[in-house]
């Protein structure tokens, strides 16, 4: 049924173009509205790389000052216009970001529909204010993402539509990218590359320099000595966590690689043939100066994405096979997979409590599993296409939040390329007894067997269990199906404020979350689209987790 | 010719299949539509198998007339028996035969793979069916004629006895149920048809298993169109679904690209984005069967328009992807299948649209 009813407003909207995008949808705790849009100037890109690439998304919390202050010199004009925009609206934000990104600049309208369209990059940025001073704080969360060949760096909390910085990459494509918030020194930005290449740096480095070339980078290569560089781009990246220093990347040749941003990076290293490549098998390297110091063959095919739980004990990895691995990192070990049912994976996820795991893929569901059970406790379905992200919204608290007993609620999201914004509950006392689908007029039933999937126990470490069956899983709804984007969605982020979207060509959209007040005024007006008043905008920036208090449970389905 | 033959031998070194044959078709004047089709099937294995295997049984009989299915078998016996591992082969008899037997395909003008298929599978089936019906009953009347697609105007069974099933049923032929349900007596009228692909119809950035969905989403008959409920001996408001009874071995999907469009007063083609898996479950059968399906071939149109354009065909044979352009074979990898799945956006330019996927069943081999 749900299914259905949102195949019919997709199809609705299929043939209309970005005008039949709505700027907000509903849920049961109020309104999410759309506050405004990043993107990087697509002119430039499209044609030159004919959408090759997909842009993913990773935000980035810069916490500390830097050391040393970024005074630059004069600098082209397009970089210029974007530094002093960026500049303006940080400087302005030393004391209270989030006054000052609503007032910081007079401009009020939280919608962006009246930004320059394929306008010149800084021409028309702060040309009014640009006597801001160039000290770059560089405090302030930011959102990074990639297109085609350059790496692009948003202030998230700027209404400006334009990144405050772009870096190039003359021989390959940037394609995935992590940031690690604990970094106590050194670099905390890592960069996968289409050619299987890896770069690591420093964001506040990146941003202090008016250039358009990595500065301070370290590169590093798994040095594959028989030269097969295609087939073996890299997926993914991602810090480990608790683990200073050590980063994993995934290719797509089945292998993941284990670095050390302490080390060389261009260290001669081998590691032994593999024999097996539906095998799993880890090697170590013979060289204590070698880095990589670790490869895992995980899988045949690629691995599309991986996913460290959030103590960092456990790393999981999707893949072209369809399953799902999960790992202990540190005694390499697996301690149980499963696989889709039917397709490639595309995506995975922790809960912040590293209870459960999301994954999505090309059988348009979003699984989740139970980390305890070692098996798929539900399947969402509501997708009309393939899953291309996942999230848990760790910031949303259930309505009644008293935190006691096993009635946990978790909250979670998903986008895929039907352009669609899913939000879903979890609630894990709901979905605890397996349902016995009475399908209609299905004469399975007399079967009688019980199926071996729900009825064993936790199945032993270390093994990967087929896909289950259709009627064996219990299956979600979701709360909301939201039409976001034209093109297909890579990507999604919960942040403390919003819900950050994005599309495989490379624009973000920032869905800001309903506040308790703005619940209250919006009972009374029933149409609100355009332009917020300030005084809203501030009670929205300034909410936090209590805004949560206010939802109201509900099982329908929202469709906007 | 000769040097993109060379190198797909070099490509494929000492991986080429054992035994395998990969043959560009000659075109003869707009017969890529044919060309394109020809290649997915010799490399549907059943198939190509079965019909090789009665090519062999019938040589012997030597004097039989000229046909679609002696031509088919002769050019697949052809190819599977040629000395040298790559080339080119002008499959000109049955060419010839096609055009002598059906006129819409006489003319130069661009044509449709879907149609082609539909008429040549339906082609097989008849003149097997009349074979066995010589041999075994020779004495039947009926005049069979399969509806391969569109299930709508055809119901078969009931009144029909089951003809022993051909090499094209045993591949391509799956049964659809139509359940209709009517809304005053609530009876469920269950009626079957028999199909050699699904044709489904198409929306923007959706998957196969969405338009699947679809295909069998609840429908409900009112108004101008209400349901003769036999029980209640006249039209009644009803809801209909239909499902699928028994997969195929061969599931053929046919995406309805092409799709006439009333103000326009002509067709125009969708390049709408859809993706499809390389491996695939029904998700809408009668039993929720779970059967796993793989991707084996992709028909591609490439072209703005339904009256022009070319065709090519993307193979799947021993575990790599060949890329069939006529005479042209190379050698390409699973991820090329997805720079056929459309655009995003209207106007984006992307007109090189997987149009027919061919899918065998997962079951069948192990």
């Amino acid at each position: 049924m749900a299914a259905n009813s949102s195949a019919s407003a997709a199809g609705a909207g299929g043939g209309a173009a970005a005008a039949g995008l709505k700027t907000y949808f509903k849920t049961p705790e109020g309104r999410y509205k759309l506050q405004y849009e990043k993107t990087h100037s697509a002119a430039v890109l499209h044609y030159n790389h004919g959408g090759k690439t997909v842009s993913q998304l990773t935000v980035a919390y810069l916490k500390e000052k830097p050391a040393g202050q970024g005074s630059t010199p004069s600098t082209p004009s397009s970089s210029s216009g974007m530094r002093s925009a960026a500049a303006r609206l940080l400087g302005t934000g030393n004391g209270n970001r989030t006054l000052s990104f609503v007032g910081g600049n007079g401009v009020n309208r939280a919608v962006s529909g009246s930004s320059r369209i394929g306008g010149g990059l800084g021409t028309s940025v702060g040309i009014g204010s640009s006597q801001a001073v160039a000290n770059y704080d560089g405090k302030g969360t930011y959102i990074i993402f990639n297109a085609a060949d350059t790496l692009f760096i948003s202030d998230l909390n700027s209404q400006d539509k334009d990144p405050i910085k772009s870096i190039h990459f003359s021989n390959s494509n940037p394609l995935c990218h992590a940031f690690d918030p604990e970094a106590k020194e050194g670099h905390d930005l890592i960069i996968g590359m289409g050619s299987g290449d890896v770069y690591s740096m420093s964001l506040r480095q990146q941003l202090q320099d008016p250039g358009r070339k990595p500065v301070a980078a370290q590169h590093y290569n798994k040095g594959d000595k028989d030269g097969t560089s295609t087939g073996s781009r890299c997926t993914s990246v991602a810090w480990v966590p608790e683990r200073e220093g050590i980063f994993v990347v995934s290719h797509s040749d089945g292998n993941l690689y284990v670095y050390d941003k302490c080390k060389d990076g261009n260290n001669e290293c081998t590691f032994p043939a593999i024999k097996d490549p539906a095998q799993l098998m880890i090697s170590h390297a013979k060289s204590s100066k070698s880095n990589p110091i670790a490869r895992w063959h995980i899988c045949q095919g690629s691995i599309n994405a991986i996913s460290f739980s959030p103590d960092g004990a456990y790393l999981a990895t999707v893949g072209r096979d369809g399953y799902l691995r999960v790992f202990d990192f540190s005694k390499e070990q697996l301690i149980f997979g499963g696989k889709s049912y039917y397709g490639a994976l595309l995506c995975c996820t922790w809960s912040s409590d590293g209870k459960y795991l999301l994954t999505g893929g090309e059988d348009d569901l979003v699984q989740v599993w139970s980390i305890d059970d070692r098996k798929i406790v539900a399947w969402g379905e509501g997708h009309n296409s393939w899953v291309s992200g996942v999230a848990f919204d760790s910031y949303w608290s259930p309505p009644n939040s008293d935190g006691t007993g096993e009635n946990a609620v978790y909250r979670f999201g998903s986008v895929g390329q039907d352009t669609q914004l899913l939000l879903w509950d979890l609630a894990m006392d709901e979905i605890a007894v397996p349902l016995r689908h009475p399908s209609s007029g299905s004469p399975t039933f007399s079967s009688g067997s019980p199926s071996a999937h729900w009825d064993n126990a936790c199945p032993p470490t270390g093994v990967l269990q087929p896909s289950p069956r259709m009627r064996d899983v219990p299956k979600l709804s979701p709360l909301v199906a939201h039409r976001v984007h034209v093109d297909p969605l890579s990507g999604l982020v919960f942040t403390n404020e919003s819900i950050l979207t994005i599309c495989r060509e490379g624009l973000i959209k920032i869905w800001v979350r309903p506040s308790q007040s703005e619940n209250n005024q919006q009972l009374n007006s029933s149409e609100l689209v355009l332009g917020n008043p300030v005084s809203k905008d501030r009670v929205i920036t300034s909410s936090n987790k209590a805004t949560g208090s206010s939802f109201k449970q509900s099982s329908s389905v929202i469709f906007t | 010719m000769g040097a993109a033959s060379s190198r797909l031998e070099k490509a494929l070194g000492e991986q080429f299949p054992e035994g395998e044959r990969y043959f560009g078709l000659e075109n003869f004047g707009n017969t890529c539509y044919c060309n394109s089709v020809l290649q997915a099937l010799y490399f549907c294995v059943p198939f190509r198998e079965q019909l090789l295997e009665y090519y062999a049984n019938n040589k012997s009989t030597g004097d039989v007339e000229d046909n679609m299915l002696t031509c088919l078998a002769d050019l697949f016996s052809q190819i599977s028996n040629q000395k040298k591992k790559t080339g080119v082969i002008a499959p000109k008899r049955f060419i010839q035969r096609l055009k002598k037997q059906n006129e819409i395909f006489r003319s130069y003008m661009h044509q449709d793979a879907h149609e082609f298929l539909n008429f040549l599978l339906n082609e097989l089936v008849d003149i097997l069916e009349k074979e066995s019906k010589i041999v075994t009953e020779p004495c039947e009347n009926s005049s069979l004629k399969k509806n391969s697609n569109s299930p709508v105007n055809g119901q078969l069974n009931g009144n029909k006895k089951e003809p022993v099933p051909t090499l094209v049923h045993k591949c391509f032929q799956g049964i659809l149920t139509n359940e209709t349900r009517c809304l005053r007596c609530e009876t469920v009228t269950d009626r079957d048809e028999t199909f050699f692909d699904l044709s489904l119809d198409i929306e923007q950035n959706s998957s196969i298993t969405s338009c699947l969905k679809n295909f069998s989403s609840t429908e409900t008959l009112n108004a101008e169109d209400k349901f003769f409920c036999d029980k209640c001996c006249s039209l009644q408001e009803a809801q209909k679904r239909m499902k699928i009874k028994k997969p195929p071995n061969i599931l053929v999907i046919h995406l309805k690209r092409f799709k006439y469009i009333e103000q326009l007063g002509r067709y125009k083609k969708l390049s709408y984005r859809v993706v499809f898996p390389l491996e695939l479950k029904l998700i809408n059968t009668v039993d929720n069967s779970d059967l796993e399906y793989s991707l084996f071939a992709v028909l591609v149109h490439v072209g703005s328009g339904p009256n022009h354009g070319h065709y090519i065909s993307l193979v799947k044979s021993h575990d790599h992807w060949l890329f069939f352009d006529d005479e042209n074979v190379e050698m390409t990898d699973e991820s090329m299948v997805q720079t056929f799945f459309g655009s995003a956006q209207e106007f984006s330019g992307n007109t090189d649209n997987g149009y027919i996927l061919f899918y065998e069943s997962l079951a069948e081999k192990s």
